[in-house]
C-alpha cells in the first residue's frame, strides 16, 4: 500500500524533473519542477467535455487505464510478475487505442494505429529482456545488455524522443498525444497520471530489478533527458530499425546469459 | 568498468550497422574510438607505463579527432548525399552480425578452452567488432564506408591485441597507427579518383570494369 502511494506521489515529479533538466540544459527558463502536479490539479478541477459521437468506451477508458496501471505496480517488484505486468499494460493500451478510434476524429485513429504499430514491435523486446532477467544468475554482461535493451524499449513505451515527442501537439508527429486529444478534465488528468506512473514503473524495473540498485533512478532520468536533447524524432518507419537495435541487444543478452558471461 | 566499456564498443559497432546516414556512421565510429581510448587510458593508469599513455594519446588524436575530421571533409568535398546505401538492409545485417558474434564466441572458446570467462568475452567481442567492420565494408555501397569499415576492423584488432597479449610493443603500435593514418589518406585520394572517373562513389558501378 505504501508502495502504491509512493509511486503515485513521485510519478509526476519524475516527469517534471526530466522537463526541468531538459530546459536547463537548453538554457531556457521552463516550467518549475512541480509543474506536472499543478497541471493535474488544474485538470481535476475542470469540467469535462465529451464528444456527442463518443460511446461508453470513451468514458470508461480513463478508469480502465488508470486502474490497470495502478495494479501493475504490485507486479513490478519481482521478475515473476513482469510478464503479468506487460499484459496489464497491453490491456490499458488496448482500451486507449479503442478510445482513440471511438470519437472518429482523424487524429485519434492515426494515433491508435501508430501506437499499435510501435507496441507490436516493442513488446517482444521487453519480453526478451525480461526472460534474460529470469535466466541470468551470475552474468554481468547479460544484465548490462538487457538493461540497455530495456532502456531503449522504455523510450518507445513512454513516448520519449526518438519515437514520439511529448512536448508537441503537431499533428504529423503525435502518437500518444493523438489518442488523448479528445479528453479533457478529470479523464485527461487520470490518463496523464497513468502515463507518468507507467514511466516510473519502467524506470523502477530497470533500476531496481535489472541493476538491483534503486539509486540509479535519477541516473536513468538524466539519461532519458540527454537522449531526448541529443536526438531528433525519427520517421515512423525508421522506428522499426530503432526497436530492432534494442531487439538485437536483448537477443545478445539472452545469448550471454546462456553462455554465462 | 572494463566490461561496460567492452560492451559499449560492441554496441557502437552494431549502431554503425544500423546507421543510415554518413554522419551517424562517422559519429558512431568516433564514439567507439573514444571508448577504446578510455579503456587504454585506464590500463595505462593501472600499469603506470609511459608507452600505454602514448598509445592512448595516439588513439585520441588519430581515431577520435583526425580521421573522423578527414572523413567529414572528404564527404563535404565530394558533395555526395548523406545516405549510406545498402546492399544488405540494416535489419538483415544486424541479424547476420548477431550470428557472427555467436560464432566468434564459439571460435574463441575453441581457441582458448581453459581461460577465464572475462578473457573469452573480451576476445570474442574483439572478433565480433572485426566481423562487423568487414560487414560494413562488404554490405555498404559508398566507397567512403569501406574506409570506415577498415577502421572498425583495425579497432577490433587493437582490442584483441590489448586484451590477449596486453598490448603490442610501442614501435609496432606506432607503425600501425602510421599505417592506418596513411591508408586513410591514400584511400581518400582513391575515393576522389573514383568519384571523378565514375561520377559517383557507388562501389556497384565498379563492376563495369570486369571483362
Amino acid at each position: 500500500m505504501l508502495r502504491l502511494l509512493l509511486v503515485i506521489m513521485f510519478a509526476p515529479l519524475v516527469s517534471g524533473f526530466i522537463t526541468w533538466l531538459k530546459n536547463n540544459l537548453r538554457l531556457r527558463r521552463g516550467p518549475g519542477i512541480f509543474q506536472p502536479y499543478y497541471n493535474l490539479a488544474k485538470y481535476f478541477s475542470k469540467d469535462e467535455v465529451v464528444a456527442d459521437s463518443a460511446s461508453w468506451i470513451f468514458r470508461l477508458t480513463p478508469y480502465v487505464v488508470f486502474s490497470a496501471t495502478l495494479s501493475a505496480i504490485f507486479f513490478s517488484a519481482t521478475p515473476n510478475g513482469l510478464i503479468t505486468l506487460l499484459f496489464i499494460f497491453s490491456l490499458a493500451r488496448f482500451f486507449l487505442a479503442l478510445a482513440g478510434l471511438d470519437t472518429a476524429s482523424a487524429f485519434g485513429g492515426m494515433g491508435s494505429s501508430r501506437e499499435m504499430f510501435i507496441s507490436s514491435l516493442v513488446e517482444p523486446v521487453v519480453i526478451l529482456a525480461v526472460f534474460c532477467l529470469g535466466l541470468s544468475v551470475n552474468a554481468p554482461s547479460a544484465v548490462f545488455l538487457a538493461g540497455a535493451a530495456l532502456f531503449l524499449a522504455t523510450l518507445a513505451e513512454t513516448a520519449r524522443m526518438p519515437v514520439d515527442n511529448q512536448e508537441t501537439h503537431l499533428e504529423l508527429t503525435m502518437v500518444h498525444e493523438a489518442m488523448l486529444l479528445e479528453y479533457s478534465g478529470r479523464s485527461l488528468a487520470l490518463l496523464e497520471l497513468a502515463a507518468q506512473i507507467k514511466q516510473l514503473i519502467f524506470f523502477l524495473i530497470i533500476a531496481g530489478l535489472i541493476f538491483s540498485n534503486l539509486f540509479l533512478l535519477p541516473v536513468i532520468a538524466i539519461l532519458v533527458a540527454l537522449v531526448e536533447l541529443s536526438m531528433a524524432k525519427m520517421r515512423l518507419f525508421r522506428v522499426v530499425d530503432f526497436v530492432a537495435f534494442a531487439g538485437v541487444l536483448a537477443v545478445l543478452s539472452i545469448i550471454m546469459s546462456v553462455l554465462g558471461a | 568498468m572494463e566490461l561496460l566499456l567492452l560492451l559499449g564498443i560492441l554496441t557502437t559497432a552494431y549502431a554503425m550497422l544500423t546507421a543510415k546516414r554518413m554522419s551517424a556512421l562517422i559519429a558512431n565510429f568516433r564514439l567507439q574510438s573514444l571508448l577504446l581510448f578510455i579503456m587504454t587510458f585506464m590500463e595505462a593508469l593501472a600499469h603506470g607505463s609511459f608507452n600505454l599513455y602514448l598509445v592512448a594519446a595516439l588513439i585520441l588524436a588519430l581515431k577520435v579527432f583526425l580521421i573522423p575530421l578527414a572523413l567529414f571533409r572528404m564527404l563535404k568535398r565530394l558533395k555526395v548525399d548523406e545516405h549510406v546505401g545498402f546492399f544488405i538492409n540494416p535489419l538483415l545485417s544486424l541479424a547476420i552480425s548477431l550470428g557472427l558474434t555467436y560464432l566468434a564466441w564459439v571460435f574463441v572458446r575453441q581457441l582458448f578452452p581453459d581461460s577465464a570467462i572475462g578473457f573469452v568475452l573480451a576476445a570474442a567481442i574483439s572478433f565480433a567488432v572485426m566481423q562487423v567492420g568487414a560487414m560494413i565494408m562488404v554490405a555498404r555501397i559508398k566507397a567512403v564506408t569501406q574506409i570506415i569499415g577498415l577502421m572498425v576492423i583495425e579497432n577490433g584488432i587493437f582490442l584483441l591485441a590489448s586484451t590477449v597479449t596486453g598490448g603490442l610493443s610501442l614501435v609496432v603500435e606506432m607503425a600501425v597507427f602510421l599505417d592506418v593514418f596513411i591508408s586513410v589518406i591514400i584511400l581518400g585520394v582513391f575515393v576522389y579518383r573514383i568519384n571523378e572517373l565514375f561520377t559517383g562513389i557507388d562501389v556497384d558501378q565498379l563492376k563495369g570494369l570486369r571483362g
